[in-house]
């Protein structure tokens, strides 16, 4: 019995010392730089009513479409429609919304998702949605549940002047409601990157007000510019699309799932005198260069595939880094190309907390709790954590037995 | 002492945990062989007096009760068991509709009508089975958790102003119910699109791979409509089961070239159709999950009388007739496919003629086979569908401050003649009517001023109302309810209910964004509950596995009669 209990109560010393260091190095790094690029949401936004605002409805569901052609799912797009425009009854083709006029592509679908239409697009609703602060009784399809590692997509489109975006002809949305509703974002870990863009007239008057980090911002327009409409359809007997938004859909309409265009080739390729309005950019709030940043980091979701060939095992992330044997037979250069354009800049962001940890564990060798902790980390599988817990009971059970006799 | 123990306790935990596995997965195994989920679809088609085809898709899926929490579902949806058992909701019904049943033309007397037929925009009713107090609470949260799973603004039925607790217009006449309707709610591909997730086989297999959209939403009418109705549950561990019937109704031309509309009494060949032309798209195959997948086509006893069998005069006898080829290819039309089987209507109170119904099984077909069913008229065939008892319309007087008055008329069909003389029994003989209406708060109704006109008389309101319920409206609290009960003579040509309002004061913020396009009021809804609008078909086993059919024969108690409302868009200016 008393050479039982020894090793028990210094197990039990040690305990608490190895909790307080590891609890302390996980604080002190920062967990928002650590943190991984894990997923993309988009908020697209039309603020317009009435049959003659039938182009910002366009607008808003050619980047749907193609936001949904480059893998973002409806669960995590948000799409807010003033006005229905596709079943209307002035609208000639039924259930057919178009953004050309030879009628090649429907926007509309048959799969379309909308979060909040008609009535429900308020300014109100949309800060709600940016901030994450809604009544209890609202389903979750509505909310934005993004994360701090989330990149998010923000479009809007409709009536806008110096600092103002207008909403449904009755409300208004100021550019120091927008950097406030940043503001919470960022306080709230609600993203990791934010990019906003907006087809307006005056549009990059909206992005006067906006100091949080981590936030790339362009609008269609400059302050005194009007943004304009891109052709009429004789046969709808509306304009069907604004030029900012035809020219950034000529852009993606090039691309597939596996391109690695970069945003700085998306904003070269406006051409301010096809345009007829010089697009802006508000770059000082975002620390990576822009032709680094693949489009895809924002405008699709392509998620990250690590090949392994046994299933369960538990995978080391610190050597995720090292990809020469996993990559999939079916993937092409170019994948492997972003990959590495991903890898060497967020270096810091691999590393996350266990290489600390794993120094921790060198430190207190003699501490078998960090290392416990480490296996629970590392252990990602509910089968494996069991077979752990099993295996680390036989002891205890020979031990006891031993005793016994 | 412990430490002695603790090992016999480590072994005796670690083989109750192996042997709790093995038991829970065998247990969960029995379950499944007590009762299946199934899931069924239909589609019935029928051709219209004024040129139009009716096309009803009928869905039902079923989920028997069961014993464990989180019961896994390989049909059922299980965001609708879901819902259920969290609001713990007994009866819900939710349609969305776009256009209106044109009563005249469409008839209004059969089963589908009258189930069918449902005011424009979103109108949800459901019945709790929580106590009193709790029910406001369950059908706040259950109009926000269906906003956000048929992507529609359901949720602004949660405000007091817009729904209301009938007393005993709807079937469970107790105080469990809430109806609310929103009118001017747009109805288009985003609430379809949620509505067919539902389904086993989406709209990739069986039947409802037809459902193309523009074809859909290009018609004159179309609704989608969604009712459950769950089982009591027996003891407290045992969830509920749940029947969930969904069905869409669709009114389409089948010749589109045809624009202008077409009179049911001239003597034009009806245009001849088939599923291919008016959906663009045909069956290739059953959805493999459903228990049974047909197409009926039933044409309407008085399409019969006009129609020339040759041996009509022994149709009503039983099987001898049924089976000749000249019920599908004779001189007044054609079938593109032989029908599996052919129903006549059982027993009719007109006796005139009977219904046929056409069953087509879709079993048989496949990809390289699709089935395509077309009907093509050769001669002009003009009939009348049959009629509600009374046609009701209703209609504002008056605008707004200026002796503003809402009056509902009901005018006798040219069936109701023979429907009374078949009815009355004696030489007194009543007509029942039920009328629900609901007004929202700025309209504000003058209760005390209603008046009855019966054949254009003013009478007093005693000798005609049974019995009234009245629940006046509270400014931005809760909307005006009022239901009557009206007997009227059998023999009564028109009949008026008329009722003045003043518009209430609306603040600035109060209006909507497009104000411009005046306000919708909710329909009323008026019902003849002495009537049944059924169809019985000839009694077989085969026939009670369809509950499409079903629905025919019991379920259709009392046919109601919808009217859609006109925008009340000169009271709104007026107001400016």
């Amino acid at each position: 019995m008393e050479t039982f209990i020894n090793p028990k109560s210094l197990f039990h010393l040690l305990l608490l010392p190895c909790l307080l260091l590891y609890s302390s190095i996980a604080y002190n790094s920062s967990p928002v730089e650590a943190a991984m690029h894990t997923n993309n949401w988009a908020v697209l936004v039309c603020t317009s009513r009435f049959w003659f605002n039938y182009r910002h409805m366009a607008n808003t569901l050619s980047l749907y479409r193609t936001v949904k052609r480059l893998g973002i799912p409806d669960e995590r797009i948000i799409l807010m429609l003033a006005d229905d425009m596709a079943c209307n009854t002035r609208n000639k083709y039924p259930a057919q919304v178009f953004n050309n006029e030879n009628h090649r592509l429907n926007l509309y679908g048959d799969n379309v998702e909308v979060d909040y239409r008609g009535y429900e697009v308020t300014v109100e609703n949309f800060l709600r949605v940016l901030t994450g602060r809604h009544e209890t009784a609202v389903p979750r399809s509505k909310r934005l549940l993004s994360d701090e590692g989330s990149h998010i997509l923000l479009y809007m489109t409709g009536h806008g002047g110096d600092e103002f975006l207008k909403f449904q002809d009755s409300e208004e949305l100021q550019s120091h409601d927008l950097a406030d509703a940043v503001k919470q974002m960022k306080e709230k870990h609600r993203f990791k990157e934010l990019l906003i863009m907006v087809d307006t007239c005056q549009a990059a008057t909206l992005f006067n007000q906006l100091q949080s980090p981590g936030v790339l911002a362009i609008g269609s327009s400059m302050k005194g510019e009007n943004s304009y409409s891109h052709h009429l359809d004789s046969d709808v007997g509306v304009s069907v699309v604004d030029r900012f938004t035809y020219y950034t859909l000529a852009f993606f309409e090039r691309l597939n799932i596996y391109d690695n265009a970069s945003l700085s080739s998306l904003f070269s390729s406006y051409n301010p005198s096809l345009l007829m309005s010089t697009t802006y950019y508000r770059k000082d709030l975002y620390k990576r260069r822009l032709e680094e940043v693949p489009v895809t980091n924002f405008f699709g979701s392509v998620m990250e595939t690590i090949h392994t060939d046994a299933a369960y095992k538990a995978l080391s992330r610190r050597n995720s880094g090292r990809f020469e044997d996993e990559m999939s037979l079916d993937q092409s250069v170019h994948h492997i190309k972003r990959r590495m354009l991903i890898k060497v800049n967020d270096g810091d962001e691999i590393h996350d907390i266990n290489p600390e940890l794993l120094q921790g564990e060198e430190g207190a060798s003699k501490c078998p709790w960090s290392t416990f902790r480490n296996k629970f980390q590392k252990a990602e599988n509910v089968d494996s954590l069991l077979n752990y817990g099993l295996v680390a009971m036989i002891p205890l059970l020979v031990i006891s037995t031993w005793l016994v006799q | 002492m412990v430490l002695l123990q603790r090992p016999h306790i480590l072994l005796l935990l670690i083989d109750t945990h192996q042997f709790l596995q093995c038991w829970i997965a065998f247990g969960s195994a029995n379950e499944e062989g007590q009762q299946q989920e199934e899931f069924s679809e239909e589609l019935l088609v029928k051709p219209l007096p004024d040129h139009k085809l009716l096309a009803h898709f009928h869905f039902q899926s079923s989920a028997p009760p069961s014993t464990s929490n989180g019961c896994h579902h390989h049909l059922f949806p299980k965001a609708i068991s879901q819902l259920v058992q969290k609001f713990r909701v007994k009866e819900m019904e939710l349609s969305f509709t776009q256009g209106r049943w044109n009563y005249e033309s469409w008839g209004g007397f059969d089963p589908i009508s009258s189930s069918n037929a449902k005011p424009p925009g979103v109108e949800l009713w459901a019945v709790f089975d929580v106590p009193q107090h709790h029910i406001d609470a369950s059908w706040k949260n259950l109009t926000h958790t269906l906003s956000g799973l048929f992507c529609a603004s359901i949720n602004f039925l949660e405000s007091t102003a817009t729904y209301s607790t009938p007393e005993w217009s709807f079937p469970p006449a107790s105080g469990n119910v809430r109806y609310g309707t929103f009118p001017c709610e747009a109805v288009c591909t985003e609430n379809l699109t949620p509505w067919l997730r539902l389904l086993p086989c989406r709209d990739k297999a069986g039947i409802a791979l037809l459902l193309d959209r523009p074809s859909l939403y290009r018609g004159f009418y179309h609704s989608q409509r969604l009712h459950l109705t769950s089982t009591e549950s027996s003891s407290e561990g045992i969830d509920s089961g749940i029947i969930l019937e969904q069905t869409l109704t669709v009114v389409l031309q089948p010749n589109s070239e045809r624009a202008i509309e077409v009179h049911a009494s001239e003597k034009h060949v009806q245009p001849s159709w088939s599923l291919s032309s008016i959906f663009g798209k045909q069956v290739s195959g059953r959805c493999v999950l459903a228990k049974s997948s047909s197409v009926y086509l039933l044409l309407d006893w008085g399409l019969v009388a006009e129609l020339k069998f040759p041996n009509k005069e022994n149709g009503k006898s039983a099987a001898n007739g049924l089976t000749s080829e000249n019920f599908w290819s004779n001189p007044s039309f054609e079938l593109s496919v032989n029908p599996d089987r052919i129903f006549l209507e059982e027993s009719s109170s007109h006796s005139k003629s009977l219904s046929i119904l056409y069953m087509f099984q879709v079993e048989k077909y496949s990809e390289s086979e699709p089935f395509d069913i077309g009907l093509m008229w050769k001669v002009p065939v003009a009939w009348l569908c049959q009629q509600t008892p009374l046609h009701a319309s209703r209609f504002f007087m008056g605008s707004g401050n200026e002796r503003g008055a809402i009056a509902i008329s009901l005018k006798s069909t040219q069936f109701t003649e023979g429907f009374m003389s078949a009815n009355s029994k004696d030489g007194s003989c009543e007509l029942r009517v039920d009328v629900f209406q609901v007004v929202p708060w700025y309209v504000k109704v003058y209760f005390h001023s209603l008046r009855v006109f019966v054949d254009q008389q003013p009478r007093a309101v005693s000798d005609f109302i049974e019995k009234i319920h009245v629940s006046p409206s509270k400014d931005k609290m809760s909307p005006g309810v009022m239901e009557v009960v009206l007997k009227l003579p059998c023999r009564v040509n028109t009949a008026a209910l008329t009722i003045e309002f003043d518009k209430g004061f609306l603040r600035i913020d109060e209006y909507p964004p497009d104000a411009n396009q005046g306000f919708d009021i909710p329909s009323a809804i008026i019902s003849f509950p002495n009537f049944h609008a059924s169809m019985v078909f000839l009694e077989d086993d085969s026939l009670n596995r369809s509950p499409l059919l079903s629905k025919f024969q019991h379920n259709q108690m009392h046919s109601v009669c919808t009217i859609l409302w006109i925008i009340a868009q000169c009271a709104a200016k007026a107001c400016c």
